[in-house]
């Protein structure tokens, strides 16, 4: 094994065949329109001919795959800091990242990875909110040397050796270990509205497609003589199980295959988190770049003792909110120990709920007009003015009205706030309970905002933006809410902790 | 260490940001919100025109245009100009506070221990009045940033080397 990364080197020979699979990949892509052509016509083709350009395709991909193993070079130079990787055919690029601008270095394996035995290592920087290097096929030893080398400043010490070392050693004594029972009681228990919705939004498109192919094929028969009640009933008592059942198994197929085998290790003062059945990622998490940790828990999750953990990290100055969810780390399943334990690790102890603050009950009016009436209002008056036919789904406007009622009221009476002198907690939602939690000097701006109508009834809204995200909570009272407000300034302009 | 003392805050002592005076923005600068306004409306007055003039069938419905194009005006005009009186800013020794906003009031608080960098920005017409905006930014998003125009030139450079020195400080205090 050559460990020495001052000198350019390639990546592994076998990596050849990830190369190949990523450009057949790409021009696959570029070229699927020909393709669908080739094969509605595939009868009147001539077939030689086809197999030979389908071949010569092949054979040029191959050897592009190959000048482009051959052109992929990367090291360490050591006298400027830097990290450098070399890429490119016939527009050569030289890429250098300084060490210190390294924000994480990850090692994912992909099954095609897998299947050959390389991973892939991955360089995030400050800057920017893509990856920008990746080098696609390395040895998982030279992966972790490399890593630990370009998390230590490259510096060619004992030091980088050891922690590597460390990090083989610590490999085998997991210091958390999600098991699949958890997994599997994740899976059960989580994300129903959001595999409802797509859930939906397939159904919604493929009977239009179906409608479209009816017509198209010439049916035409009239639906309603063959349709009793019970029918109606029976069917969609079927759907609404179906549906049920087909929410619980998609879940669960994404939470296991997604977090299998999820193991966190310590190393260094900071986490090595590994997860995935056939994509294996890992990455590191550092305390002292934690700016948020939401725990959610739901009423089944309650009972079952588990809670998901989601951890935001200092991110990019330009990342969106969105980029910021997605670099959140999620860890599934924990119950009360491992979040225990997570917790302490990542702010010095667990942290306690300190006084807490209500919502005012104003804050359930504008949910209320804008999720309630304004729609009815809509279908009633289209219903009465336009469209008699409307009434006939008048059933569910007491469903909808109820659901949406449930959701306002138990926001309502989950939104709290706990304030103590280390730790900022906010609770909300409505069947998902969020709980924040943030230190006061990971505060960046502090904002308030006041209505003019609310003037009167002292209420508003506090926004306390971290480069994690922002914890937003009200309506309040908005006294309360400044003389907290200067409470925290205070702790931020008195604390000697960095915010990262 | 053994400096170190722990006494008990008592937090309806602590500073507050509400009883702050709070600098309005320069009166001149009304006159760069006006300008803007113009262009706006007048660029929609000429289309609608050429609209109207253009094309016959559009024609009977101009006093329902009319009555909305000077409504949606008014409106605007009210609310940048109560937008412009509530506008205000202040520094502290510690943060900046910022308030704006006309139907709703926002009052941004950053402690200068957390200001990434300080711009400052000029439009035409604020170079030619003689003002400047300043933007502070922070690590924590474009939501938590301030931009403050309508500032005299002369002052806008001020507070930019007061923020730049009070940030250096705060680096050489955390080493």
């Amino acid at each position: 094994m050559n460990n020495d990364f001052s000198r350019p080197q390639r990546q592994s020979l076998v990596g050849v065949v990830v190369m190949f699979g990523n450009t057949l990949q790409k021009m696959v892509r570029a070229l699927w329109p020909i393709l669908i052509v080739w094969i509605f016509k595939f009868q009147e083709l001539n077939k030689l001919s086809l197999l030979i350009g389908a071949g010569v395709f092949f054979i040029l991909i191959a050897i592009f795959a190959y000048f482009k193993y051959l052109n992929f070079t990367f090291y360490l130079d050591e006298e400027n800091q830097e990290f450098i990787v070399k890429d490119g055919i016939i527009n050569k690029s030289r890429l250098a990242i300084p060490l210190d601008k390294i924000q994480q270095v990850n090692i994912n394996q992909s099954l095609v990875q897998r299947l050959i035995g390389v991973h892939a290592l991955e360089v995030d920087t400050a800057g920017s909110g893509k990856q920008e290097v990746s080098i696609r096929a390395i040895p998982h030893e030279l992966a972790l040397a490399l890593k630990s080398r370009l998390h230590t400043g490259g510096r060619r010490t004992v030091a980088a050796d050891e922690s590597r070392i460390q990090e083989e050693t610590g490999k085998k004594q997991a210091f958390i270990e999600i098991s699949l029972l958890s997994l599997l009681k994740t899976g059960i228990t989580s994300n129903y509205a959001r595999t409802f919705a797509l859930l939906l939004a397939f159904v919604i498109t493929t009977s239009q497609h179906i409608d479209e192919f009816l017509e198209f094929s010439g049916y035409n028969f009239s639906v309603d003589e063959y349709i009793t009640a019970e029918m109606v009933l029976k069917f969609l008592t079927f759907i609404i199980v179906g549906v049920m059942v087909l929410i619980l198994v998609i879940n669960l197929a994404r939470t296991i295959i997604k977090f299998f085998g999820y193991r966190i290790t310590k190393q260094d003062g900071s986490l090595l988190l590994s997860y995935g059945l056939i994509n294996t990622k890992s990455t590191i998490l550092k305390p002292e770049k934690v700016q948020i940790v939401r725990v959610t828990r739901n009423f089944f999750q309650k009972k079952l003792n588990i809670r998901d953990l989601h951890i935001r990290q200092a991110s990019n100055m330009e990342a969106s909110a969105k980029d910021q969810k997605k670099t959140a780390i999620e860890i599934p399943g924990c119950d009360e120990r491992e979040k225990n334990i997570l917790l302490q690790f990542i702010f010095g102890r667990i942290p306690e709920r300190g006084v807490m603050l209500k919502p005012n009950f104003r804050k359930m009016i504008f949910p209320t007009f804008f999720w309630l009436i304004i729609p009815l209002s809509i279908y009633f008056w289209s219903a009465y003015m336009y469209e008699p036919e409307l009434y006939n789904v008048i059933l569910l406007v007491p469903v909808y009205a109820l659901f949406v009622m449930a959701v306002i009221y138990f926001g309502f009476r989950n939104s709290r706030l706990f304030v103590s002198d280390d730790f900022i907690i906010k609770q909300g939602g409505a069947w998902d309970i969020d709980n924040d939690i943030l230190e006061p000097h990971k505060i960046h701006t502090v904002s308030l905002t006041q209505y003019f109508w609310q003037k009167g009834s002292d209420v508003g809204i506090v926004s306390l933006h971290t480069a994690g995200g922002t914890i937003t909570f009200g309506l309040a009272n908005y006294s309360r809410l400044k003389q907290l407000a200067n409470y925290w300034l205070y702790q931020v302009e008195t604390t000697g902790k960095h915010w990262m | 260490m053994e400096d170190f003392t722990n006494e008990i805050i008592d937090t309806a002592s602590l500073p507050r940001f509400e009883d702050v005076e709070l600098t309005p923005l320069q009166p001149s600068y009304i006159n760069v919100i006006r300008l803007n306004i113009g262009i706006t409306f007048g660029v929609i007055a000429i289309v609608c025109g050429a609209g109207f003039y253009f094309i016959e069938e559009l024609q009977p419905y101009w006093p329902y245009v009319a009555i909305t194009y000077t409504a949606i005006l008014l409106l605007t005009i009210i609310i940048a100009t109560v937008r412009f009186r509530n506008s205000g800013f202040a520094f502290r020794k510690h943060d900046v506070i910022y308030r704006n906003g006309a139907i709703a009031l926002t009052t941004t608080i950053i402690p200068y221990n957390r200001v990434q960098h300080v711009a400052i920005e000029e439009g035409w017409l604020s170079r030619k009045l003689g003002l400047a905006e300043v933007d502070i930014f922070t690590a924590g998003g474009q939501k938590s940033d301030i931009q403050i125009p309508g500032i005299d030139k002369d002052q806008a450079e001020r507070i930019k080397q007061l923020l730049m020195g009070k940030i250096l400080k705060e680096e050489a205090d955390e080493q």
